[in-house]
């Protein structure tokens, strides 16, 4: 399975993919939601992606809203991973299109129910 | 406009997200001690921040003496004993326990609010001790700072040690 981790922290790219890479993905960084478009137009397109809110140049929601409106990437889930944690901003990313919401901090274990949830976490992890 | 932070959080509370904050992103075995609050002893070294524009204004800001940035950046990054922090790694660090500490202290306070892309410098000059909470804490002998302070026109008090 491949993950596309995008945020602007290097530190959180490393967290994030870290945790996702112990659950059996491949995984790719991006900076921002730009960038990202970038990997998924030149054709690697994951199954999921683990998007921060706040980001430079283009923002999580922004991203969210361009990747729903190319039918060629409904494949890709959606997970906001950020500290936007308002009950209004958690509906607002839902509506346009993502598809979880982890708040952080997080834990690994917190990412992985959330995979199992969508039915994403790899039946053998790697030891 | 909403009233001064003073009345709307207080060190306990700060002192609880923080500890959250450090335990998941510096180890699961990382305590943060805390220590003193306005009257602490001031911090030198970086400070990393984010704006909450909202009801209430201002900013969370994370200082962190010289030598805690390096350790705090192994930690959070996992790096091994021979590895050395660069500039950037550890600059990106703080910006990023910013970023956390203050989403989650926006969430406590009245919104809808917006959260800025975290900044780093030297620690930003504050407004009136009313609406000021600094939260003074050491983590492994490392003195660090979390200050809630509101936006003033003319902010004129720091706590903490010019860079």
């Amino acid at each position: 399975m491949r993950a596309l981790v995008i945020d602007d922290s290097r530190a959180m790219r490393r967290i994030v993919a870290s945790i996702l890479e112990g659950f059996g993905y491949e995984t790719r960084p991006a900076g921002h939601g730009r960038e990202a478009l970038d990997v998924l137009e030149e054709g690697w397109v994951p199954d999921l992606a683990c998007i921060d809110w706040n980001m430079p140049v283009m923002d999580g929601l922004q991203f969210v809203s361009a990747v729903r409106a190319v039918p060629a990437w409904r494949s890709v889930t959606l997970m906001m991973v950020t500290t936007e944690s308002e009950h209004g901003q958690i509906v607002k990313a839902l509506a346009a299109g993502a598809h979880e919401y982890v708040i952080k901090p997080f834990t690994a274990d917190a990412i992985g129910d959330k995979l199992a949830l969508l039915g994403l976490l790899p039946t053998e992890v790697p030891a | 406009m909403s009233a001064p932070i003073t009345h709307l959080l207080d060190g306990e509370t700060v002192t609880a997200v923080a500890g959250e904050v450090w335990s998941a992103l510096v180890g699961e075995e990382e305590y943060l001690v805390p220590g003193y609050g306005l009257d602490g002893p001031p911090v030198a070294g970086p400070s990393a921040w984010v704006t909450v524009t909202g009801p209430w204004n201002g900013l969370v800001v994370l200082t962190c003496d010289q030598a805690g940035t390096a350790d705090l950046t192994r930690s959070v990054l996992q790096m091994r004993a021979d590895e050395e922090a660069t500039e950037e790694d550890v600059d990106d660090v703080l910006r990023e326990l910013a970023n956390i500490l203050g989403g989650n202290v926006k969430s406590l306070l009245p919104g809808p609010s917006v959260l800025g892309l975290p900044e780093t410098g030297a620690a930003p000059l504050r407004a009136s001790d009313e609406d000021t909470c600094r939260v003074a804490a050491s983590w492994r002998g490392h003195h660090l700072a979390i200050t809630i302070q509101g936006a003033t026109e003319a902010p004129v008090f720091t706590t903490e040690v010019p860079l």
